[in-house]
């Protein structure tokens, strides 16, 4: 008997490959998949998993609906109305940590950061972060920590004081703007939003891809960061130093493999050094999204690479112009308010002598 | 450890979502929000809006506020990022000037008439659209761009 597949035509054998493999995702012209187009990846799932789930990667529906549940119970909560007649915030902070600095932040209305944790395969997720097992990042190598404890002495609540006056820091956090962190300056967005690897944020979570035959570019929507990624060739000499790196890609099978090395010396990734070196995997799984995963390696930094996945759902939203220096007049706020804190500081021990 | 707590914990503490909004978040220092307003200078602001900046990477609202004397001030008022205030139906022109508003914040460590919009409210105590202060770097490492 002849064998069978070699009969049919070629383009008959294509459409079967495309069945078996579920491949019904949109083609460019030249027949790779077609990222093209705006996803919003914002997402209750977090990038570290809580160390009370182990090494559980998925969460069942039910619990899944709980966290969507009680997230959308909170933000109807701190959306009801005050009191017209409330007094000023306590003197001395209200007590709120993080972000909102001892003197109130970011409400409700503000974050943009979903409505319930992504699923891959049919599951709900725990954390972005899948290797390790335990979905955290590997421990830090000894000079990472050392770098981490340098930078902690500068770690503190607001008190609205200029503690690195009174305690001898030097040089002191605002002493020169170029001290202050990227995103604040609006370099960089903030959580390594810009990536590499490109994490989901507070709010401003688009991202938008335009894809050729020779180049990928991805929009990034906080402070507009925007990667042109080459497909082929090599990366740049290493003496070539970028904020978001030099990115080549190439495809494999159905997949985008984007390399990523030649940072400078402060990438948007917390604790990353020049040394960072990023794989990520962008793959069309349906017409409505791409799975995003990343390897993360800086042997400076973590004992062995870490790695992630995310999924970016396409959005019918659009991406806003995010241009951070238009109004940053809290830049020049923070340098003002910190001399005068300094000068106040360096009047009081002026007229009270260490004894 | 009850895993949900654990994972609504984590998730608060990464994501920025718990009982308060962000409020639960880790402390990093050297953030804008420490950074910019004075926990020692809490402010009640009272008035008709004068202007609105809709400007990135965050709003300003103006308002002018009257003195016990009876003297005129105007505040500034550091609100949300005009994205998703956009994505949420909000426009430019949402608020008029001559909108009676009422702010609770702290006062910018430079003692201008800046506040943060802890909690920004109509006269009758609904909310206004916007949240608070900074220039968007809640997840900065502490002195990430520090010199040796």
């Amino acid at each position: 008997m002849r064998p069978f597949l070699p009969t049919l035509p070629i383009a008959t054998l294509l459409v079967m490959a495309a069945l078996v493999w579920g491949a019904e995702i949109p083609r460019t012209p030249e027949g790779l998949p077609d990222l093209s187009g705006t996803y919003d990846i914002a997402t209750l799932t977090p990038l570290t998993r809580p160390a009370g789930l182990g090494d559980r990667l998925t969460l069942t529906d039910a619990e899944a609906q709980a966290i969507a549940k009680r997230a959308a119970a909170v933000k109807a909560a701190t959306s009801k109305a005050s009191d017209p007649n409330r007094e000023a915030p306590p003197e001395g902070g209200d007590g709120s940590e993080g972000a909102a600095g001892n003197v109130g932040g970011y409400n409700t209305v503000w974050v943009d950061n979903g409505s319930g944790a992504f699923k891959i395969d049919g599951k709900w997720r725990t954390s972005i972060i899948t290797d390790p097992a335990n979905g955290r990042m590997p421990p830090l190598t000894p000079q990472a920590r050392k770098r981490a404890a340098e930078r902690a002495r500068y770690a503190r609540p607001n008190k609205g004081d200029a503690f690195w006056i009174t305690e001898g820091l030097s040089p002191g956090p605002y002493d020169d703007p170029e001290l202050r962190p990227a995103a604040e300056r609006c370099l960089l967005a903030f959580g390594s939003g810009g990536g590499p690897p490109m994490l989901p944020v507070l709010y401003n979570n688009l991202k938008q891809i335009v894809q050729t035959k020779d180049r990928v570019l991805i929009l990034n929507e906080m402070v507009h960061d925007a990667r042109v990624i080459r497909i082929g060739g090599e990366h740049e000499p290493p003496d070539i130093r970028r904020w978001l790196g030099d990115s080549i890609g190439h495809w494999e099978g159905d997949t985008l493999v984007v390399d990523t090395a030649n940072f400078n010396d402060t990438p948007a990734l917390g604790n990353a050094t020049r040394n960072l070196h990023v794989v990520e995997r962008f793959t069309r799984i349906d017409e409505k999204s791409l799975l995003y995963a990343f390897t993360v390696e800086d042997p400076t930094v973590w004992t062995k690479p870490w790695s992630g996945e995310i999924l970016w759902p396409a959005t019918d939203q659009r991406i806003y112009e995010y241009a951070c220096h238009e109004g940053n007049y809290s830049f020049a706020g923070i340098l003002r308010g910190a001399r005068l804190l300094e000068a106040e500081t360096l009047e009081k021990q002026k007229k009270q002598p260490a004894k | 450890m009850n895993t949900k707590a654990g994972w609504l914990l984590g998730a608060a503490a990464v994501c920025g979502l718990g009982l308060l909004s962000v409020e639960v978040q880790k402390v990093y220092a050297h953030h804008a929000f420490g950074a910019e307003f004075d926990p020692n200078r809490p402010v009640l602001l009272k008035g008709p809006v004068v202007r609105v900046e809709w400007i990135n990477p965050h709003t300003w609202i103006h308002l002018e506020t009257t003195k016990p004397d009876g003297k005129k001030e105007v505040w500034m008022v550091e609100g949300g990022t005009p994205n998703s205030l956009l994505r949420r139906g909000l426009k430019r022109d949402t608020i008029r000037p001559g909108e009676q508003i009422i702010v609770d914040g702290y006062q910018a460590k430079d003692r201008s008439n800046r506040a943060n919009g802890r909690d920004v409210t109509l006269a009758d105590g609904r909310k206004f659209f916007m949240g608070s202060s900074g220039t968007g770097a809640p997840y900065d490492q502490p002195g990430k761009d520090q010199r040796k």
